[in-house]
């Protein structure tokens, strides 16, 4: 089968969005068959190549094509090289209409599309609408996401409706056989990771701040520990030092794979109370790393996190969120159970889930 | 009905455990005047106050199994228990009494948490099995019968049928929590499994509990909506769909009207109580006494129809003048057995007292009514706003801004409702959710201290179960979703919380026969253009009922029950709210924000607006609430 793959991004950013095509890219590449090719087309990327793309292909990637953010070139690329695509993978809801008109042109042409999270929670266009029906498979990172497609548009066939859940990327995920080292009760470091934007407020590191006070009244040296960068960042330095918390919360900014490695080798448990995770990779990274989680009871983080790799709060309560810190750090989950659990994320069962959907 | 409590710690010695219950069950002796009992076993001591409905001589609580393992304390009533007893005895059990209690215990030392299904009543019960060490406690499937509970620090687990009862363990901070407080200004109720305190919570209706062994405590539902698959048994056409309702109707009131005291009921003259006492009197009831609240000012009293009705079906008909005077000198009474606030439930609190005063230990209410038929307005009015909102949207951004701006800034309720819904409501769900909605986000955000602001901000302006509940709705049609919203939020937190703490202030058994799972199971699945018709609210009940309740009241418009607040607020309530709305008295809740407090206060004295009336008592509840427990 020849495959078309379009994503936003694949090595321009190291968002989630950017990991999970990485990783789609190398599932349709495995899995396209023998007399199958595969073209890439970038959105987002710069041209020019990148080191890590051999890691992600194979030699069935016929070509890969970085637009450097120009839709136009995206959009033309798209329709011509559909021309010898069996199927289009739409890798974000905004590339379905390039689909439609990619099969306008070419009628035999099917198409899918890789719904990630808030993106499609929402009410759709007619014109979404009308791509979203013609779809031959909706590939959900969760149920959640499914039932709010089937929310948003209840006449969208169930069947085409497929929940292949989001993977570790096999080149992020941790492989050493160390054992879990855990330092409750004496300076317990807690690690959330996410992008610091303003419009991404839901993702709830404000109160994981505001649980700092409660929380150091159970385990005064507690800390904090903020990877990612943005523009709120500023309000949530100034909340720390509001709340006299400064000292204890640390935002080490943007940072590379290895040193993201480090930070979940080195940290007691992960923390992220978001509201409106489609599945939330960043867990699953932490669980790989053999350490427990704390999410909100909200999205797709239920069917991640349960309470054997970690503890589900409501989103906003911060005493709720606070005393499930301090639970997890005097009980800590059983390590190998946690990387288990994430082990049931690995490649291998996403590469297989992936191969059946797209058949 | 019953008020029942248990505190299982490791920790707590049997002496002082025992302290405790017997303190948890005195705070809510009004539910049950005519026994009382306890049972310690274990790390567990249960309780329990009895007002005996079924088998009075016997079913002393709390109940232990003939082999000793099994020891139910359990609040309600099971209708069905008749139907169980051969069942159960064919599997071995054998009876020592006539008394729904047992039933219960015998169906769950026999089947074990598939027993709930089984059940047709309302019931909250909590079980100790002594040989595994664990509790097993469970809510009806629609939240008739409350179930408070609260995880204590040592892995203890203590629970109630009140509130009240559970702070009475002395286990518990009673602190209110400033989000729960957010919470009630929005929909003038604690949202469950919230509570009004912090570290407390609600089992939700059709859940179960469990704790086991090792101290974990577990939450699951038993019981949800009936999904949308295509069932069978559904009605052809329109007048065997009436034919099968009226069935189902007289099916229910039957079991309802299962008692060994006498039972009577509440009848305001509207659709829904008149239907429902006259199929107790079709159904045989005789001598049936009948309950309503009249007003001396126009415009609120349904003395007339209540009066029709009691008349054509032939009642021994009650009727209690309410005065703002008598609202006034009754309401520390009233406070003292709120177990949370409610900007509703006062009429409830008199209905009881009258029926009560009346003579009968149950009465039958038609609660219910509204949200199983669609009686009101949002059933015709939200799926026409929901077919619109596309058009909304392809609007200008600017220009859809500037008429959200325009619509906040009118006086009236409604054009501010349309303003929420514009700018919230994506589709049916979140219409529907933020229908229920009293307060508009920033008028309730105003109110708040920046602290509690910036927490219930977070909250965002829909229900806290809203994914809960739009799961379960998968691929439901629009007039179950309203249904559902209707059932699961107001009716839920408002109506039967109210219903349940007000009727048992007075020790009286209120029972809802519309909310009613068998009844609720037949009628989901039915086309939704059977069950609602735009232009006659509420057709399919009058037209089941139409031999019973009087053509002039099927024929009315609906009159919502509500009591004159607006014009007792301004004389005999005035001193105290003006006492209420002091600086002292504000003083007690921090969470608010005073001087936003006491300007929505000013303007209601001063500008006659008799629409505010609603929120403005609302805030003055929950005032009164904190001042109480301060």
């Amino acid at each position: 089968m020849n495959i078309l793959l379009l994503s936003p991004e694949l090595f321009r950013a190291d968002g989630g969005i950017a990991r999970i095509m990485r990783a789609y890219l190398k599932g349709v590449c495995d899995g396209c068959g023998p007399s199958g090719q595969v073209d890439s087309l970038v959105l987002n990327d710069q041209p020019g190549g990148d080191p890590r793309l051999s890691l992600y292909s194979n030699s069935r990637l016929r070509r890969n094509e970085a637009c450097a953010g120009s839709r136009l070139r995206f959009v033309t690329r798209a329709v011509r090289f559909a021309r010898t695509a069996d199927l289009l993978v739409c890798g974000h809801l905004h590339h379905l209409p390039i689909a439609l008109l990619a099969q306008a042109f070419h009628p035999g042409l099917r198409y899918s599309l890789v719904a990630h999270g808030i993106e499609v929670w929402r009410p759709y266009s007619w014109l979404e609408r009308r791509a979203l029906l013609g779809a031959h498979r909706i590939l959900c990172v969760s149920d959640y996401t499914r039932r709010q497609l089937r929310r948003f548009l209840p006449t969208l066939a169930p069947e085409r409706l497929i929940v292949v859940p989001n993977t570790l990327d096999p080149y992020f995920a941790d492989n050493s056989t160390r054992p879990f080292v855990n330092s409750p009760f004496i300076a317990p470091r807690i690690l959330t990771v996410a992008r610091l934007a303003t419009a991404d407020r839901y993702k709830g590191i404000d109160t994981l701040i505001e649980a700092l006070p409660h929380l150091h009244q159970l385990l005064p040296l507690a800390r904090l520990r903020v990877v990612g960068q943005g523009d709120d960042l500023p309000r949530l330095r100034a909340l720390a030092a509001s709340l006299g918390v400064a000292r204890a919360v640390e935002f080490t900014g943007a940072v590379d794979d290895e040193t993201l490695r480090a930070e979940y080798e080195t940290c007691d448990l992960f923390a992220l109370p978001s509201r409106r995770e489609g599945f939330g990779l960043v867990y699953l990274e932490a669980m790989a790393h053999g350490k427990p989680c704390v999410g909100a009871r909200a999205g797709g983080v239920p069917e991640v996190i349960n309470d054997s790799v970690g503890q589900l709060v409501e989103y906003g309560r911060v005493p709720e969120l606070a005393e499930a810190l301090a639970e997890l750090v005097r009980r800590p989950r059983d390590s190998e159970v946690v990387r288990r659990h994430a082990a049931s994320f690995a490649f291998p069962v996403f590469q297989r889930r992936l191969a059946a959907a797209l058949s | 009905m019953c008020g029942i409590a248990g505190l299982i710690s490791p920790h707590v010695g049997q002496a002082m455990r025992e302290e405790a219950v017997t303190r948890m069950v005195a705070r809510q002796a009004h539910r049950g005047p005519d026994d009382r009992g306890m049972h310690s076993e274990g790390d567990a001591t249960l309780g329990m106050c009895r007002l005996a409905i079924i088998d009075p001589a016997h079913g002393h609580q709390p109940m232990t199994s003939p082999d000793g393992r099994f020891t139910v304390v359990f609040n309600g009533a099971i209708y069905n228990y008749r139907e169980l007893q051969p069942e159960l005895a064919a599997g071995g059990w054998i009876f020592r009494t006539n008394c729904d209690t047992e039933v219960l215990l015998a169906a769950y030392a026999l089947k074990g948490a598939n027993c709930l299904k089984l059940f047709r009543g309302m019931f909250a019960f909590a079980i100790w099995d002594a040989r595994e060490h664990t509790l097993f406690a469970a809510r009806d499937s629609l939240g008739i019968k409350p179930l408070y509970y609260a995880i204590l620090p040592d892995s203890g687990l203590v629970l109630a049928s009140e509130l009240n009862a559970l702070l009475a363990s002395n286990q518990l901070p009673g602190e209110i929590d400033p989000a729960a407080a957010g919470e009630f200004l929005a929909w003038f109720s604690v949202p469950a499994p919230h509570t009004i305190y912090r570290r407390t919570a609600a089992l939700l209706p059709g859940h179960c509990l469990r704790r086991d062994s090792d101290g974990r405590v577990t939450t699951a539902a038993w019981w949800s909506l009936p999904a949308p698959a295509r069932a069978t048994g559904l009605a052809g056409n329109y007048h065997d769909f009436v034919h099968s309702l009226r069935g189902q109707l007289d099916d229910t009131i039957r079991a309802h009207s299962v008692a060994d005291v006498p039972v009577g009921a509440f009848l305001s003259g509207g659709l829904d109580s008149t239907a429902v006492v006259g199929l107790m009197a079709k159904s045989g009831a005789t001598k049936l006494k009948t309950f309503s609240l009249i007003f001396g000012e126009n415009g609120f009293s349904e003395q007339a129809s209540a009066r029709l009705a009691a008349q054509a079906i032939g009642t021994d008909h009650h009727e209690e003048l309410i005065t703002g005077a008598r609202v006034a000198s009754d309401l520390p009474r009233i406070l003292a057995a709120f177990d949370q606030p409610t900007g509703d439930g006062i009429n409830t609190w008199y209905a009881s007292q009258t029926a009560r005063q009346g003579g009968v230990k149950v009465a039958l209410s038609g609660l219910g009514g509204d949200e199983l038929f669609g009686g009101y307005p949002s059933f015709r009015d939200l799926p026409r706003l929901n077919r619109l909102l596309p058009l909304w949207r392809m609007l200008p951004a600017g220009l859809r801004g500037k008429i959200l701006r325009q619509l906040q800034a009118r006086s009236t309720t409604r054009s501010r409702k349309l303003a929420d819904f514009l700018a919230h409501g994506r589709d049916l769900h979140e219409l529907a959710s933020l229908q229920r909605r009293v307060l508009p986000e920033q008028a309730q955000l105003d109110l708040l201290a920046p602290e509690a602001r910036t927490q219930t901000e977070r909250l965002g302006p829909f229900h806290p179960l809203f994914e809960e509940f739009t799961a379960e709705l998968a691929g439901a049609s629009p007039v179950q979703i309203i249904s559902a919203w209707e059932l699961r939020t107001y009716m839920t937190d408002v109506l039967l919380r109210d219903s349940d703490v007000f009727s048992m202030a007075h020790s009286l058994e209120l029972r809802v026969p519309f909310v009613d799972r068998t009844l609720l199971e037949w009628l989901w699945p039915q086309p939704d253009y059977f069950k609602f018709d735009p232009r006659v609210m509420k057709r399919a009940l009058a037209d089941a009922t139409a031999d019973v309740v009087p053509a002039a009241i099927r024929q009315r418009r609906k009159q919502g029950f509500t009591l004159p607040f607006a014009l007792w607020m301004r004389q005999e309530l005035r001193p105290f709210l003006e006492d209420t709305f002091s600086p002292a008295s504000l003083g007690a809740c921090p969470w608010l924000e005073v001087s936003a407090v006491t300007q929505l206060w000013q303007k209601f004295k001063t500008t006659g607006d008799t629409r505010a009336w609603s929120r403005v008592w609302a805030v003055a509840m929950l005032v009164a609430f904190a001042n109480r427990r301060a």
